[in-house]
């Protein structure tokens, strides 16, 4: 089989995990993001397989390789909130900045409890 | 539950929305332009040798900024233009089960300490951050988004848009917390005595993400796999904690 074949085949099993995530959640009306459910079932599928089909991986290695591209609308698109951020710099720059090396160091610590009893 | 076929056409509705204005000829420029952004912006991390503050999201949003200043264009008409791109972070949400499916030996092996360390990482990061803006009295909507700061963007986004956040701030919030993580994490784990290399992983990936996890495969391949671990369970879980506490 060739490659594009590959990746068209991976891809429409990615697309339809995503739609039928998407479609459970609209038909359930479940506060869940949809592509989170299609997460979910893409894992089903391949636990059940008990292997990763090369073709599913041919489709999705590129789309998170690049997902930084995918941001890029969303991040040029915050000059649209430019007040609101401006208005609350303070609270943000301590939120962004300074609890997140909080964070980090604490959940580290703490994490490193909880998993010092189980060998690597 | 409404009827499937209503629910089919909504689906219908809201897959198309994206697509209104891929007729036009500028959509596709815009979209062509972003991805010659990006392709520069990867060069030029690769010259700075991969600095998290040379990260290409930053570069290839100034370069499109400094476009859109050039060319007179508006951020709103950004926006609308590029929504196919948009769009693929749904299929690439989905693609996250690719990691997760790869470490899930790992998963199994630890077990519920492994789940008890994610969620350390996952409930501390947003509870101070939610804290530092609550004290400051920012406006609920910065808030709320604020909480889903450090999972994944296109999870951050959607999650912030159900809970009553701003889905375009939730990425830019992620995106600098991941890429601040990434720049001061040697120095926080040796200020923190922490040298497990499973625990700086799940951290890595619980608290600042891809960005993070990204950051930790460079550390160490353990350190890596725990941090895709971290990324993707925190994720999960978060995404599915938030909305049911807050919708």
């Amino acid at each position: 089989m060739t490659g594009i074949s590959q990746f068209v085949r991976g891809m429409l099993a990615i697309l339809l995990c995503y739609w039928a995530g998407e479609f459970i959640v609209i038909l359930f009306q479940l506060p869940l993001p949809g592509a989170l459910l299609g997460l979910v079932l893409l894992l089903s599928f391949l636990l059940l397989r008990e292997r990763e089909p090369v073709s599913v991986s041919r489709a999705g290695q590129p789309l998170l390789k690049h997902m930084a591209l995918l941001f890029i609308p969303a991040v040029v698109g915050v000059g649209a909130y430019s007040n609101q951020i401006i208005d609350n710099a303070l609270g943000l720059f301590l939120a962004i900045f300074v609890s997140t090396l909080v964070s980090l160091g604490l959940s580290a610590k703490l994490g490193q409890y909880v998993l010092a009893s189980r060998a690597k | 539950m409404m009827s499937i076929s209503d629910a089919l056409l909504q689906l219908w509705d809201s897959q198309q929305n994206y697509f209104v204005s891929s007729g036009s000829l500028s959509t596709w420029a815009w979209i062509a332009g972003s991805i010659i952004a990006y392709v520069v912006a990867l060069k030029i991390n690769r010259i700075g040798k991969g600095s998290p503050l040379l990260h290409p999201i930053i570069i290839a949003s100034l370069l499109i900024a400094f476009t859109m200043w050039l060319t007179n264009f508006s951020v709103f008409d950004y926006r609308e233009h590029a929504r196919p791109l948009q769009w693929l972070l749904g299929p690439a949400t989905v693609a996250l089960a690719l990691p997760m499916f790869n470490q899930w030996k790992a998963i199994k092996h630890l077990g519920w300490r492994l789940i008890v360390a994610v969620a350390i990482g996952g409930v501390v990061a947003p509870v101070l951050a939610w804290a530092c803006v609550f004290a400051t009295n920012a406006p609920l909507a910065i808030q709320m988004t604020m909480l889903t700061k450090s999972i994944t963007s296109p999870l951050a986004m959607e999650t912030s848009r159900i809970i009553g956040g701003v889905g375009d701030l939730a990425a830019v919030f992620v995106i600098i917390t991941g890429i601040i993580g990434a720049m001061v994490v040697p120095g926080i784990f040796k200020l923190f005595a922490v040298h497990d290399q499973r625990a700086q992983g799940v951290a890595l990936g619980s608290v600042c993400h891809a960005v993070g996890t990204a950051k930790a495969i460079q550390m160490d391949e353990l350190t890596g796999a725990m941090a895709t671990i971290g990324l993707c369970v925190n994720g999960i879980m978060t995404a599915l904690v938030l909305p049911l506490l807050f919708s």
